[in-house]
């Protein structure tokens, strides 16, 4: 995988720290900060993974570092005794961090356990170390230092294999061949070594500044013609320090072009590049380059042959902040590596500051040439060490999200007019649209109860206003029915209004064209209210029934069941009620118990009068309450579902 | 591609972590596990697992450390062995074979050769603590058949069993006993609680026990939440105890810290509490661990505590009780309700987690991600109180919404139901609630699906409700003058001859959606709400409904509660096929047109992948598992394989995962167990050098001298000590019996020279030097033994004027032996 920010060395610059995502599935991103401290982040859930500060940050700062392959696992103590047993591998966990210094030792770093596995020192370097690469299969180490030497490490005895000058001044980056034969050194112009014998295969020209960038682009050469060698066709891609062009290189069989074959521009100096490794012809190789200004460009070109314009990218990533309001203006949010997810469609992105990165996965669109982000990174900067330990994610509720209870519109589906046009829509958008004029009434409203407070005029005065809401402007029933979900009290009031205006403007209403949808919130919202209507009517007719049995007993009469005749008197006054008195029954629950109380004792008597003229056996008559109740709750029903029809009548 | 090999059940993470107390290293780096058939390795710095230690045919039942070598831990396991284990890098040392199932493990360190081991004889509840000796051998594979019983009609759980002053005794608790054998005096003495005797109700059973390290203490836990002391044990009457209260609910488990200072203890209120100096009033709390703690240990070193929770986590807490690692598992506390789903953002399976909690489970890596707190409610951790349960979820369009469920049902007619609508905020890069709906139906909503077609314009959420509707939800803009806003509202309601509607959903395209109300199925047009047709296969109700995908996205699959798997064809309104099976789980891979279908029977789960339009399956394997399949989920792969045989193909889009009743979680793989490891051969391994720092030259040095010396010492010490012990029995006689009855020290003297010179005769001269140093370091010891010895007979027997007199006399007596000694030794170190 790719590294980056190897020859930068600008403390102040955010982008530019020495960074690189762990190999194959990228779970993890390591992140040197110039503080000396080196950070492992998940990157699944943007967590901070550990924290490990070497004994020597503040004088040997991490110049460079680089993931080993996930083969190599960490192995503690001296070597024992082979025994006889198979050891057991874990799963392929990426582990070891390789980390070089200013002063020109490399640390090797064991995320697993989370504390140092090796120094190598002896034998090193001694100047500042510029860049380390793996080799992918042998476990060795390269790396490459200002003392212009490169050196090949063996990790497993931590001992310097081989040590090299490489260039006459200072060599700044390395990159190892797919095959695993060859190496790339950079300083200002770049060659080509043969591993085995550490010999000079090919000189290409370079960069004018330090090359901080290396890296092979394709596996396979273009021409699949000829036999592969291992090395000859392929091309490689270099960035060097405040260079704003990208080279590609391609390695020829003979040994006179040293010229770049084509060149990627971007807008700033490179500082992390990732690429997608094309495996066959057809496919393109994708590249992403994070830039010192904080832009991400994506490239997606098939390498072949010569190209002499520039290429510039596809796609430019930017990142910024939402910019409340009018004071404050987007801020650009710079991004600090970028690396291509293992499907090769999506990219993770860090970006924020190196103190507290943020890590996203964005799905790549290719279609669009400029992406601009908008993230809020303004909470990344409080502490998450709660979460850190318990691992668990509030998500926010606040008081913006849209509550719906039954009775209010969107609770249910809205009542649409009997042909099926598509006009709900539309009226729902006109409700939106006409809220300052129902704001206004509403103000009005207030200013007329604060008139005729004390007295009851009240319901004369409101019907006339309510009328002539209602002529001038149908939206008052909203209102109303605004005025409705709020406190019950209110609500006596209103429904007392509403049955007259009902009643009243009945010939009117019943004129305009669409009443249904109208009034269709105001039905659902007594449906809503008068679901448990049946509920409470059964619960009436069993208090009925226990309290005239009290009343019975202590009478001393013949036990008989009474209720059948209150039900009777149950069923006269819910069918001469009107449904929207049964409404403001059920909306205050003082006043229902006090009509309860009423009716109970109204009841009461009824029952008494009954019992003297009726005996009978007690199982006819629990049959007939059964019957009844069933009767009752009928009648309640239909007494509900009568509204519409009632208005419907009314239309007519 | 690597030859293909038959396609295998896998178990993928995700295993218990929370059977057995965890066990630390001695070093505290390291903390043990056992987890399936395995021993897991964390790090406790990192939480990450550094090793999986794999061998043990049947489940791992317990661990412990070797005693004699801190760097070894052995683990028995059901299928009757012992190994014992090199943890650092992952080697199987050596198996000991025992014969018959284990239940527990204890180790002693004064006990090198022997360890003690649960087994069960007999009845299935009788159990039997039995100390096993390990017989040395070089061999790999080493019979282990010597058993002796020490304790019988022991409980299960090895909470019950504790080992007391460096093995002196052994505690065990079972019902309202606590049974304490002496290994010295091999007697066994049992107390019962009084209150047990008359009450039949009491609560005051043992539940677990812990031993005292220094000292003859014994700390028991009881199902009331009282935590006793118990003293004088050694004597059945004189028995005391002290009793500290704090838990209102049973003691899970009880530990002592290293040097028995303090006591920890916890239970379902999930707080450790910390008894310090065994008093009622030094009291520390940590609270808030989030889940019943079912196990607590002490590192050796004493710096770490760390507690195993019910849902299946770790948490590592410091000395100065401060948690500071959790190491997670998948949490598997409760029933899963949600089913197994996967995010589209971050790829995670999704599923219920702790209380009232989502939790975000990374399949590549086997760790929890987080978990999602969607009730937002404090949990209280009590039994007998109904909790709000998170019923269902669901993602929609790529991640950008989410629909939760909860409800709570006290009595039959007490429903709460609320529905919350959750946004991605790619701003803030989290969930936002957007829409909050209380009561969404009547009754208990049985599906809720997301319209995911790719072309439509407007979000459309579906919920089916046992009270016979199901529900449009779209999303409006619900911006106003103040701001702009979106939420959702409720389109359409729609129902079907008031039968209660079970599943919903839709098409492909979403141009279509499917809703069955019990027996029957009905197709609506996702645009204008119109119920376009009907199927009806009188065949039981349907439990799983789903559309066909790409090439087969007219055809509509159910099954039904009579086991009967239906095919219909959408553009003939006609029954495709059917067959007879009885489907537990039906799940549509997204990528392909397989279904896959998990069939239940008596005998287990059998699986059957198939495409719609063939009703020949493509691919069948019996006997995936023994209990029941309750969910099953397609997980889009990243890279896709590129497997040609025709059996392995429907894995190479996406691969299958499944939970069963006891839930772990299974998934398919092609590999063969030996290809998923990487062979040592092949494996890389970096060597441990680390420079010498300053201080090492200042004491590290010295200290390896030290250490060097001792290890010598050690050595020689045990080359003289066995002749001492073993062959003289002169001396011990001479060191152990009371001074007073010795014989004179004229005839001692000689039989003492006697007794050396014997011993010394054995051995070659070269050897001679060394031991006679040693063997003067060690009487010197042992005459300071005599002398407390002497002191007590003073403080005895001070009254008794003769004895004084006898014991002045032993008092010189043996100063002529010390200087007797002294000159044998330098006439030995002469010859």
């Amino acid at each position: 995988m790719a590294a980056g920010g190897g020859g930068v060395a600008d403390p102040l610059s955010p982008a530019g720290v020495p960074c690189a995502f762990s190999p194959q599935s990228q779970a993890y991103f390591a992140l040197a900060s110039t503080d000396g401290h080196l950070r492992v982040w998940e990157t699944a859930n943007n967590r901070l993974h550990q924290e490990y500060v070497p004994s020597a940050h503040l004088s040997g700062t991490c110049t460079c570092l680089a993931w080993a392959p996930a083969r190599l696992q960490a192995k503690e103590g001296p070597q024992r005794k082979k025994r006889k047993s198979e050891a057991i591998g874990t799963s392929n966990q990426a582990d070891l961090l390789a980390l070089g210094t200013a002063v020109g030792s490399i640390l090797l770093y064991s995320t697993v356990k989370g504390e140092l596995h090796s120094k190598l020192i002896s034998g090193g370097h001694d100047n500042r170390v510029n860049c380390i690469q793996w080799h992918q299969d042998n476990g060795c180490l390269y790396s490459c230092s200002d003392d212009k030497h490169i050196v090949e490490w063996n990790t497993q005895t931590c001992k310097v294999k081989c040590k090299w000058k490489g260039d006459n001044s200072s060599v700044s980056s390395l990159c190892i061949s797919p095959d695993g034969k060859m190496l790339l050194s950079a300083g200002r112009t770049i060659k080509l070594w043969v591993l085995e014998t550490k010999e000079v295969y090919r000189h290409f020209t370079g960069h004018a500044t330090p090359v901080s960038s290396l890296t092979f682009t394709t596996i396979r050469p273009p021409n699949e013609s000829q036999p592969f060698d291992g090395i000859t066709g392929l091309y490689f891609l270099s960035g060097a320090v405040h260079d704003r062009l990208l080279n590609v290189w391609q390695v020829r069989s003979e040994n006179k072009e040293k010229n770049a074959v084509m060149s990627f521009t971007v807008t700033d100096e490179p500082v992390f590049i990732d690429l997608t490794l094309s495996e066959n012809k057809e496919e393109p190789v994708k590249l992403a380059v994070v830039c010192k200004d904080g832009q991400v460009h994506l490239f997606e070109h098939i390498l072949n042959g010569y190209c002499k314009k520039p290429l510039t990218s596809n796609c430019t990533i930017q990142i910024a902040t939402p910019g409340k309001g009018k004071k404050s203006t987007p801020k650009p949010i710079p991004i600090l590596a970028a690396g291509f997810c293992s499907d090769k469609m999506s990219l993770l992105l860090v970006y924020g500051n190196w103190f507290q990165p943020t890590i996203e996965r964005v799905a790549l669109n290719s279609k669009e040439p400029h992406m601009c982000l908008i993230r809020d990174i303004s909470n990344c900067w409080a502490p998450k060490v709660e979460t850190a330990i318990t691992k668990v994610r509030t998500p926010v509720m606040n008081s913006e999200a849209k509550v719906l209870v039954p009775g209010i519109p969107g609770h249910h589906a809205a009542v649409r007019p009997a042909p099926p046009q598509t006009k709900e829509v539309e009226s729902k958008r006109k409700l939106g649209e006409k809220e300052v004029s129902i704001e206004e009434r509403l103000g009005a409203l207030d200013i007329a109860t604060k008139k005729e407070k004390d007295d009851l005029p009240q319901t004369n005065s409101f019907p006339v206003l309510l009328t002539q809401g209602l002529e001038s402007n149908d939206f008052e029933i909203l209102n109303l029915t605004k005025r409705l979900q709020g406190h019950p009290n209110s609500a006596i009031l209103m429904v007392q209004w509403l049955k007259c205006v009902l009643t009243v403007h009945a010939s009117y209403l019943s004129t305009l064209p669409d009443l249904v949808p109208q009034l269709g919130t105001l039905y659902q919202l007594m449906e809503s209210r008068v679901k448990t209507f049946q509920k409470l009517s059964h619960l009436h007719g069993k208090l009925i029934l226990l309290i005239t049995q009290v009343t019975a007993s202590e009478k001393t009469k013949e036990t008989t069941c009474p209720a059948q005749k209150a039900k009777l008197v149950y069923e006269e006054e819910s069918s001469e009620e009107e449904s929207d008195d049964e409404i403001a029954d059920k909306d205050s629950d003082d006043n229902w118990d006090e009509d309860e109380e009423e009716k109970a004792s109204e009841k009461d008597e009824d029952v008494d009068e009954e019992n003297e003229e009726e005996e009978g056996d007690d199982e006819d008559k629990d049959e007939e309450n059964g019957e009844d109740r069933d009767a009752a709750s009928e009648k309640g029903l239909n007494g509900d579902s009568d509204l519409d029809p009632e208005n419907e009548s009314e239309e007519e | 591609m690597v030859e293909e090999e038959g396609i295998r059940v896998v178990r993928c993470g995700g295993s218990e972590l929370n059977f057995r107390r965890a066990v630390f290293s001695a070093d505290s780096k390291y903390i043990f596990c056992v987890s399936g058939d395995f021993i897991k390795v964390y790090s406790t710095a990192t939480e990450e697992c550094v090793h999986i230690l794999q061998g043990h045919r049947n489940l791992v039942t317990g661990i412990q450390l070797n005693p004699s070598n801190h760097l070894q831990l052995y683990s028995c396991s059901a299928d009757g062995t012992i190994k014992l284990w090199d943890y650092i890098d992952g080697i199987l040392i050596k198996t000991f074979r025992v014969g018959c199932e284990l239940h527990a493990l204890f180790t002693l360190s004064c006990a090198e050769d022997s360890v003690f081991v649960m087994i069960n004889k007999g009845k299935p509840d009788v159990f039997q603590l039995a100390s096993v000796k390990l017989p040395k051998s070089s061999s790999q594979e080493i019979e282990a058949k010597e058993l002796s019983f020490v304790l019988d009609y022991v409980n299960q759980s090895p909470k019950c069993i504790a080992f007391g002053n460096e093995g002196e005794y052994v505690a065990a608790v079972r019902d309202f006993y606590l049974s304490v054998y002496f290994f010295k005096k091999k007697t066994t003495t049992r107390f019962t609680l009084s209150s047990s005797r008359n009450k039949k109700h009491a609560r005051n059973n043992f539940t677990c026990v812990a031993c005292h390290p220094k000292e003859d203490c014994i700390a028991t836990g009881h199902k009331d939440g009282k935590i006793r002391l118990w003293r004088n044990f050694d004597d059945e009457k004189k028995y005391t105890y002290t009793c500290l209260h704090w838990h209102h609910d049973l003691v899970m488990d009880l530990a002592f810290s290293v040097t028995g200072s303090s006591l920890l203890s916890g239970g379902r209120e999930s707080v450790l509490v910390e008894w310090r100096e065994a008093a009622e009033k030094n009291k520390e709390f940590l609270p808030r661990l989030g889940a019943t703690i079912e196990h607590i240990s002490v590192s050796p070193a004493g710096d770490l505590f760390c507690t195993s929770h019910s849902d299946n986590k770790i948490t590592i807490i410091h000395r100065n009780l401060e948690a500071s690692a959790v190491i997670q598992g998948l949490v598997k506390d409760r029933s899963i309700f949600t089913g197994l789903m996967i995010d589209p953002r971050t790829k995670a399976l999704v599923l219920n987690g702790k209380p009232g909690h989502l939790q975000f489970y990374s399949l590549q890596s086997d760790k929890q991600l987080y978990n999602l707190d969607i009730i937002q409610q404090e949990y209280i951790n009590d039994s007998g109180l109904i909790q709000i349960e998170l019923t269902k979820a669901a993602f929609g369009c790529y991640g950008n919404w989410l629909a939760t469920v909860e409800q709570r049902q006290e009595k039959e007619t007490e429903l709460e139901l609320q529905m919350k609508i959750w946004m991605y905020n790619k701003k803030t890069q989290g969930f936002v609630l957007n829409t909050k709906v209380n009561m969404p139906h009547e009754d208990h909503i049985t599906a809720l699906c997301f319209c995911n077609a790719e072309k439509s314009e407007s979000s459309t959420l579906v919920t089916a409700s046992k009270d016979g509707h199901f529900k449009v939800w779209i999303l409006t803009d619900d911006s106003d003058i103040y701001k702009k806003a979106v939420g959702w509202t409720c389109d359409f309601v729609g129902s079907y001859h008031k039968y209660q509607a079970t599943n919903c959903c839709f098409s492909e395209d979403g141009s279509l959606l499917a809703v069955s109300f019990e027996e029957i199925v009905t197709i609506w047009d996702s645009e204008t709400w119109e119920l376009k047709c009907t199927f009806c296969q009188r065949a039981g109700k349907i439990r799983h409904l789903c559309f066909g995908r790409l090439t087969c996205s007219k055809y509509l699959l159910g099954v039904t509660e009579n086991g009967i798997l239906c095919c219909w064809n959408l553009l003939s309104c006609a029954l495709e096929w059917s067959t007879k099976l009885n489907v537990r789980v039906m799940e549509p891979d997204p990528n392909s047109e397989n279904i896959a279908a998990i069939t239940q029977s008596s005998v287990g789960s059998d699986l059957f992948v198939f495409k719609p339009s063939e009703p020949r399956p493509l691919y069948i394997q019996k006997n995936i598992c023994r209990e029941e399949v309750l969910w099953g989920v397609f997980v889009p792969r990243d890279v896709p394989e590129s497997f040609t045989s025709e059996a392995h193909q429907w894995l190479n889009r996406s691969q299958f995962y499944f939970l069963t009743k006891s839930q772990s979680l299974l998934t398919f793989s092609t590999q063969s167990p030996e290809e998923k490891l990487t062979p040592t051969s092949k494996q890389l391994l970096a060597e441990e050098s680390l420079p010498t720092t300053p201080f090492y030259f200042l004491l590290g040095k010295h200290r390896q001298q030290q250490q060097n010396d001792k290890l010598n010492e050690a050595l020689e010490n045990e080359l003289v000590q066995l002749p001492l012990t073993e062959n003289i029995p002169a001396i011990s006689e001479l060191l152990r019996t009371p001074a007073h009855v010795l014989p004179s020290a004229s005839f001692l003297c000689s039989m003492f020279v006697n007794s050396l010179l014997l011993s010394t005769e054995t051995k070659s001269a070269e050897e001679n030097p060394d031991d006679v140093d040693m063997e003067e370091e060690k009487e010197s010891d042992d005459s300071d033994e005599e002398n407390n010895f002497t002191e007590k007979i003073q403080d005895t027997n001070n009254t008794d004027l003769e004895e004084d007199i006898i014991h002045q006399l032993s008092k010189s007596e043996e100063k002529e032996l010390k200087k007797f000694r002294k000159v044998d030794y330098s006439w030995i170190a002469a010859l």
